[in-house]
């Protein structure tokens, strides 16, 4: 098999899957040349994140890396997830094959779309 | 994992036990060149000539229109620049939906200064022979058609299309490797100049295949080097490879009746199994002119190589119709040429049937898929693709 036990896991029984009502911060991002995208939800509790949901259209891997980094940044802060790299999401998922790195690209940019978005919602509120 | 399910048989086959037996003496004891004169040449020769006698009386051919080769790749090269380098210029007609080999050997000659006509497909990935005869130019050459896709599995009308190939005299080439051994044809009856057959599509082995030359076919040859095949094809001959071909097709001839009407059965009791539990599908090809075995299969917003990575920790072996790489996605050419929309496009699972598959198989396959589909349903935003 060519994937992690960690990616086929998540593959099977994502985590965090699904909509969100009412979110505070929302990011997307689309893999170019590519059909695969992730959208991130996001719930902000004193400045770190409290929830966190995700939608993705694409093949198994961009499922997987979604779920895994769904579950590693909880907890953050918004600040923190707005430098998030490809190698953290890709590690979440124990390796990506080379062919499958932009799943980790794609989860990772709409990870930081979503932090960005929520720090301007923010912001927007303060002044 | 317990369960396995083979359902790509398009893709290839197991060899059959027999084939293996049949071939097994021609890597030891019979392994002389069958060009040399002497006894174990004389031993290897007699094997070649069976298998080429078994594959002419199933297409109703002389053996010596038979030309074995080392694949259906190479075959189809063979028929496309053999006739037209017999003649130096003019037009081809072939399809949107050929299959690569045809398609890029058409392209390849369009860069050589040939013009190359790429007739459409309706809905159902039919061919119109009418488009065909409206695409007929004075100067046209040849006619290549496949006779069934191997990703929707409809079955072209070639017996149309080869009656005006024959009544204005232009070579009419076939591509049949997925129906060849599967349908019953007659070169004759079907009006058939050339047609590339494969072997590791009917239990034999890979590495073989051949292309029928009707007698008195202009053709030159695109590989030069001695006199096998009659000067049509330099090269050693895969002996044992070739001995196995004949015993498919020898095997085929006794099969192929009973297989087609059983596997036909299975393919609809997978189609009506998936579509009475999963919503949003559709099944891409021809309703009834479709390969027994096939069964091409389009989700709705769910990405295809997902599909076949949750059938794949199933146990169970299905083919994409789409395949994520990392600078593209693209849909098939061939659904995209039957103007299939793209979220069904991009959720397309191509099933092909074969010997090994039973009633229970199917039920598994049907069981396993509704769960996947739902579960990546409920991750991918609608209407995404």
């Amino acid at each position: 098999m060519r994937y992690s036990a960690t990616l086929l896991d998540h593959f099977l029984n994502p985590r965090n899957a699904g909509l969100m009502r009412d979110p505070d911060g929302t990011g997307m991002d689309e893999y170019e040349g590519c059909g695969d995208l992730a959208r991130f939800f996001l719930r902000v509790r004193d400045g770190r994140v409290a929830e966190v949901r995700f939608q993705t259209y694409g093949c198994g891997p961009t499922i997987a890396a979604a779920s895994a980094a769904s579950e590693r940044v909880a907890g953050r802060t918004v600040e923190e997830l707005l430098s998030l790299k490809p190698q953290e999401v890709e590690d979440a998922v124990d390796g990506l094959p080379d062919d499958r790195k932009h799943a980790a690209d794609v989860v990772a940019g709409a990870l930081r779309a979503a932090a960005l978005d929520a720090l301007g919602r923010h912001q927007g509120e303060v002044g | 994992m317990s369960r396995r399910v083979y359902l790509d048989h398009n893709a290839s086959t197991p060899v059959h036990p027999e084939v293996v037996a049949e071939m097994l003496p021609y890597f030891g004891e019979r392994f002389g060149n069958p060009s040399s004169v002497h006894g174990f040449g004389r031993e290897a020769r007699a094997g070649v000539d069976t298998a080429r006698e078994r594959v002419a009386r199933f297409l109703g051919a002389a053996p010596d229109e038979v030309v074995f080769t080392s694949g259906g790749t190479e075959s189809d090269n063979m028929a496309l620049k053999g006739i037209a380098y017999a003649r130096g210029r003019g037009h081809f007609i072939t399809s949107k939906i050929e299959h690569h080999a045809v398609l890029r050997a058409a392209q390849w000659l369009e860069a050589q200064g040939f013009a190359v006509t790429y007739v459409g497909v309706d809905a159902h990935g039919m061919v119109d022979p009418d488009e065909v005869e409206r695409a007929l130019r004075p100067d046209t050459i040849g006619i290549s058609i496949m006779h069934a896709n191997s990703e929707i599995g409809t079955i072209q009308p070639i017996a149309a299309i080869g009656r005006l190939a024959r009544e204005r005299g232009i070579p009419f080439h076939v591509d049949a490797v997925q129906t060849f051994g599967k349908l019953e044809f007659d070169v004759d009856a079907v009006g058939i100049d050339l047609l590339s057959f494969s072997s590791h599509k009917i239990y034999g082995p890979k590495g073989v295949a051949g292309l029928y030359i009707r007698k008195g076919t202009k053709m030159v040859s695109v590989q030069h080097g001695g006199e096998h095949e009659r000067r049509r094809r330099a090269g050693t001959e895969n002996v044992p490879g070739i001995v196995g071909f004949g015993k498919a097709v020898e095997i085929r001839g006794r099969d192929m009746k009973e297989e087609h009407t059983r596997l036909t059965a299975l393919r609809d009791r997978l189609w009506d199994g998936i579509r009475a539990r999963v919503p949003g599908v559709r099944l891409n090809g021809h309703p009834t002119e479709r390969l027994p075995g096939t069964a091409n299969l389009g989700y709705r917003g769910v990405e295809s190589e997902s599909i076949v990575l949750g059938l794949d920790l199933k146990g169970i072996g299905v083919s994409a119709g789409s395949a994520c790489t990392s600078g593209s996605v693209e849909p098939s050419y061939v659904l995209v040429a039957m103007g299939v929309p793209l979220d069904w496009a991009m959720g397309a699972v191509r099933h092909s049937l074969g010997r090994s598959t039973t009633a229970e198989d199917i039920d598994y396959v049907v069981e396993s898929v509704e769960p996947i589909v739902r579960k990546l349903r409920a991750v991918m935003p609608v209407g995404a693709a």
